[in-house]
């Protein structure tokens, strides 16, 4: 095992194991030296964990690879980068190489491009191990399934032989994980490494990470854009932006007392599981400056809504602040001129970021049962064949992915429909947009049946009435065309010719979705990726369609800018009334927006109903397992909350035997007794209602559970 | 394993036959082997040529099947390819010729690889510094030359190095020397005899692995996993090697595989310009002389050869490629 360390109780004492000072970066471009990096400083202690918070831009992972010595030879390093007394700026390739691995471990972003995919994962963590200490291949390689253990992947024997192709996501990033603590190094930097993941898998990521920190004594560098995980595994927060820290402080204290705008900006922005009565969200105007050029002014100055002509003239330093808390052991310091009037968000008790006013939706004021049903998918399944062979396939299995599920979407209703990747979300948006009959069961758009739909005309006219909105704002807008064109091609579609309406149309659109109709010129490189959403959405209302399919709108966006499409779609779906299928892993967004959610496991529906009762009340063992997945962004809940940590990744849906999809990781199941354990293994439960009325689940145990832990 | 190659095997079997016997009634439809017997002095009676061609199976007066059938048993039974219009044996000639362009083919093969990934892996890791420029620069030239100008180009400069030495260190032309015996002299004389045209064959065509090992291997230095490989301690030398290199040589491996068959016939005019007897010329010769026998037997030697690239690129991606499965 790894050898214990003493873990500092009072790091302030200590010299820091990394020291940072004045770290400035440059990298050369066609538009002149970008500065991704300006002036950074920070000290770590062991044992320690620093979280860097900030958008997309912002510097944080340059900062990282910079500490690594993995940028490219064309990127201009300044400053000093300190470990253990030794400035590793100064070190060339081959020097560093003693460093890195040995004394520093690094976990990526990607853990499906991270592992080399010709090597087995054991001979992998092995090369690791021999890099750096002389001990034989048996040795490192009984080494490397002990660690393979400690990451917790199961028969470590077996698995350590096989290749990365055949480990799940999760699986990838715990066996790089094991990597990068197999020389037990003082430092483990992690990039986003949890961000390509699903939620539960997440939390089993973040737990093996404060495993193999406690196991290493290392510190650790938790680099995120996401606020809940920082919440749950930092101590310190450094937050950047545009190159340069502009806020740092213990974790407790950020979160209850931030004083830069963009902290603040950045907290209003994320909807909240654990604040769910907030109408609407804050989002920041505007965009990140571009680092090329930056005058000497504050870089937030443009976006920032207490501006004042003081902070355009200078670039404002990281200061401490007095009387700023002493709660996490480091000093809080802002980059900001007004850090010392700021308190509670707010600036002489009027809020920096005013809530938007949200629409009274018209639609809600008539009782639910009598608005009228805009979709109604019943019994939908859908099956893909597995085949064996080359030249003569044979069918050797299917895949159930989407295995008979019913749901109804009313007017002026917003349904969110959230799962682990491949349970099935994707599949069912195909098929309702498909517009043809389902293999089994039946489709019906705005009371139409798509079974009845045979002519072209009956399509289209039903087409009309149901849009989408992709995922990907830069891949769904063919860059070739303008704006104009790209919000023209429905309208024509739909038989609009005439060239003074359609400029009409086009610019009533895009001023409904809050974009200046003088661009309609440009191309959508052009855009921003919250604009260019934006106009994705535009493209969907074209046609004024009931009913929009909205599949992970806002996944690619950055906090700040996603809350301004939020707000959009919530404003949209009040004065137009219009009704939404919102499909999304995150479930914030999607309990922010939703009237109702259905939760999906396995190309099932195991959980529908009203939003906050779903959410208050989660009844299916597997709803409960997600919501206490997600990471709160308040570092004082995320202590203290209960999580029920499943087991395993999402199994394939090949088999179509009764009983219960989700008995193999339900933690439920392992408490009943054998008898109701045969029932969960051989009867396959139903969407039941129990005492309240719009909430279905289907569990048979679920009233075992109900009440005993929320 | 055994099973997929046998498999494999038995597939590409059947696709030479039908290969093959389409070429053979292509040939006899196309070729007129009587004009061998027309421009002959004194002239011959139709009836004399068509006594001479039904000696060699070629006679257009007895109905095709007969002639196919009597083929195809010379070949099942005896391994017979038949013979020229002037009464040559194809299999002789074959044999003969396989010998000498495999002794050009495979060393210029050999060393194209070994120069082209070589140079591909030097100037990946050092893109767009001055040796890249450079090493690119002459490839793309080598690359754009076409294969008459390369080989009388390597022929001037030797006959300008023999003149300048006085004696004739590298011989133009031939395969081997007339008037040499005995195994190690005409090892030697062989050797000799191939620096030359191997010279020029290798500058044509190890262009075209330096390009592509070159981007392949750049698409992947920037990997995420030659990051995670660097990040473990290796230098970026090292991890290039270990990590890079491997991925990326998989489809320049596909690529030499199938560029055999072509390499064997397709050497026409470095055969030429060097006066080397091998397939290259045999395909042109055969048509130019309207051997039907000789043009079927190069046919099915390409289609032979295309089958055993195909079969040993399945198997170098299988070893390399632990993501492939054989089933």
């Amino acid at each position: 095992m790894i050898e214990q360390r003493a873990v500092m109780t009072k790091p302030a004492t200590q010299q820091p194991l990394l020291c940072v000072r004045d770290l400035k970066v440059a990298f050369p471009s066609e538009s002149g030296r970008v500065d991704a990096v300006r002036g950074v400083s920070f000290d770590l202690h062991r044992g320690k964990t620093l979280g860097i918070v900030g958008e997309s831009g912002s510097g944080k992972s340059v900062t990282s690879m910079a500490v690594m010595g993995l940028l490219p030879d064309y990127a201009a390093v300044t400053g000093s980068v300190t470990l253990g007394g030794e400035n590793l700026l100064d070190l060339d390739d081959r020097r560093m190489s003693k460093v890195r691995g040995r004394r520093i471990g690094m976990i990526f972003q990607d853990p499906l491009s991270s592992l080399t995919p010709i090597f087995s994962i054991g001979s992998q963590i092995v090369e690791a191990l021999q890099i750096h200490q002389d001990i034989s291949s048996a040795a490192a390689w009984k080494r490397a399934v002990e660690l393979l253990d400690l990451v917790g992947i199961p028969n470590p024997d077996r698995r350590a032989k096989g290749f990365p192709h055949e480990f799940s996501g999760g699986m990838r990033q715990r066996a790089v994980i094991a990597m990068a603590i197999a020389n037990d190094p003082d430092l483990i930097i992690a990039d986003e490494p949890t961000t390509a993941l699903d939620v539960t898998v997440q939390a089993q990521i973040l737990d093996v990470l404060r495993t193999a920190q406690r196991e290493t004594g290392a510190a650790v560098i938790m680099i995120t854009h996401d606020l809940g995980v920082v919440a749950g595994s930092a101590d310190d927060v450094m937050v950047m932006y545009a190159g340069r820290a502009v806020e740092r402080a213990g974790v407790d204290e950020l979160f209850s007392r931030p004083r830069m705008p963009y902290t603040i900006g950045l907290m209003g922005a994320i909807p909240r599981l654990d604040d769910r009565d907030r109408e609407a969200l804050t989002p920041v105007q505007g965009t990140p400056p571009l680092l090329v050029d930056l005058p000497d002014a504050c870089p937030f100055a443009a976006r920032c809504p207490a501006v004042q002509d003081a902070c355009r003239e200078a670039e404002p330093d990281l200061l401490a602040i007095a009387g700023g808390g002493d709660v996490g052991g480091s000093e809080h310091s802002a980059a900001c001129r007004r850090a010392a009037e700021i308190d509670d968000a707010a600036i002489g008790g009027e809020p920096i970021y005013p809530v938007p006013a949200e629409r009274e939706n018209r639609a809600a004021a008539v009782p639910r049962e009598d608005r009228p049903k805009v979709l109604e998918l019943s019994d939908v399944t859908k099956t893909f064949p597995l085949t064996k062979g080359g030249l003569l396939k044979r069918q050797v299995g299917t895949v159930f992915a989407v295995n008979g599920i019913d749901l109804d979407i009313r007017e002026g209703e917003t349904l969110g429909l959230v799962g682990e990747s491949g349970c099935g979300k994707t599949t069912t948006l195909l098929e309702i947009m498909g517009l043809t009959p389902p293999e089994r069961g039946a489709i019906s758009v705005c009371g139409k049946d798509t079974a009845g739909l045979k002519r072209e005309q009956d399509i289209s006219a039903v087409r009309r009435d149901i849009q989408m909105v992709f995922q990907d704002p830069m891949g769904s807008l063919d860059p070739r065309m303008t704006v104009f064109d790209i919000l023209a091609e429905p309208l024509r579609a739909v038989g609009e010719r005439d060239r003074k309406t359609l400029s009409d149309k086009i610019a009533d659109l895009m001023e409904l979705v809050g974009l200046d109709p003088e661009h309609r010129d440009r191309f959508p490189a052009a855009f921003s990726g919250g604009q260019r959403q934006r106009i994705g959405i535009a493209r969907a209302l074209a046609t004024k369609p009931r009913l929009l399919v909205l599949d992970e709108p806002v996944s690619a966006l950055d906090v700040s800018v996603q809350a301004g499409v939020i707000n959009l779609l919530n404003d949209l779906k009040a004065e137009l009334g219009l009704s939404y299928l919102f499909v999304a892993h995150d479930l914030s967004v999607v309990c922010h927006i939703s009237d109702r959610v259905a939760v999906m496991y396995l190309g099932r529906i195991v959980e529908i109903g009203d939003t906050d009762s779903v959410f208050d009340n989660p009844r299916h063992p597997y709803t409960k397992a997600l919501l206490s997945a997600i990471p709160l962004p308040d570092p004082v809940a995320e202590r203290t909350r209960e999580r029920v940590l499943l087991k395993g990744d999402l199994p394939s849906p090949t088999d179509d035997r009764p009983g219960c999809r989700f008995v193999s990781r339900c933690p439920l199941h392992l408490t009943l007794s054998e008898p109701q354990q045969q029932k969960c293994r051989g009867v396959t439960p139903q969407l039941t209602g129990r005492e309240d009325q719009d909430h279905l689940d289907a569990c048979h145990f679920a009233d075992l559970t109900a009440s005993a832990d929320n | 394993m055994l099973r997929y190659i046998a498999r494999k095997a038995v597939g590409w079997f059947l696709m030479i036959a039908v290969a093959t016997n389409l070429t053979y009634f292509l040939a006899n439809a196309f070729l007129k082997p009587a004009s061998n017997y027309t421009a002959l002095r004194p002239p011959r009676t139709p009836a004399q040529i068509n006594h001479s061609l039904s000696l060699y199976n070629l006679n257009p007066n007895k109905p095709i099947l007969d002639r196919w059938w009597h083929w195809i048993s010379g070949i099942v039974t005896h391994f017979d390819w038949g013979r020229s219009p002037t009464g040559g044996s194809v299999n002789d000639q074959v044999a003969y010729r396989i010998f000498v362009s495999g002794q050009l083919v495979l060393g210029s093969t050999i060393l194209a690889i070994v120069i082209g990934v070589g140079l591909g892996v030097y100037t990946a890791s050092r893109q767009y510094k001055a040796a890249d420029r450079v090493w690119q620069g002459l490839s793309v030239l080598s690359f754009n030359t076409p294969s008459a100008v390369a080989s009388l180009a390597v022929v001037l400069a030797a006959i300008a190095l023999n003149q300048a030495l006085g004696n004739t260190l590298l011989p133009v032309a031939g395969a081997q020397s007339p008037d040499v015996s005995g195994f190690w002299p005409v090892f030697a004389s062989r050797a000799t005899h191939a620096i030359l045209p191997t010279i020029s064959l290798t500058f044509i065509s190890y262009a075209g692995y330096h390009l592509l090992q070159r981007s392949l291997l750049l698409d992947n230095i920037n990997s995420d996993y030659v990051r995670t490989a660097r990040a473990k301690g290796l230098t970026r030398k090292q991890a290039i090697y270990r990590h890079g290199l491997r991925t990326s040589i998989i489809p320049v491996a596909t690529q030499v595989a199938f560029a055999m068959p072509a390499l064997f016939t397709g050497a026409v005019i470095t055969e030429t310009v060097f006066a080397w007897h091998g397939m290259g010329e045999y395909f042109t010769k055969t048509i130019s002389t309207n051997d039907v026998h000789g043009v079927v037997a190069v046919a099915a030697f390409g289609a032979l050869m295309t089958a055993i690239g195909a079969i040993l690129a399945d198997l170098v991606v299988v070893a390399l490629d632990p993501r492939i499965r054989v089933s």
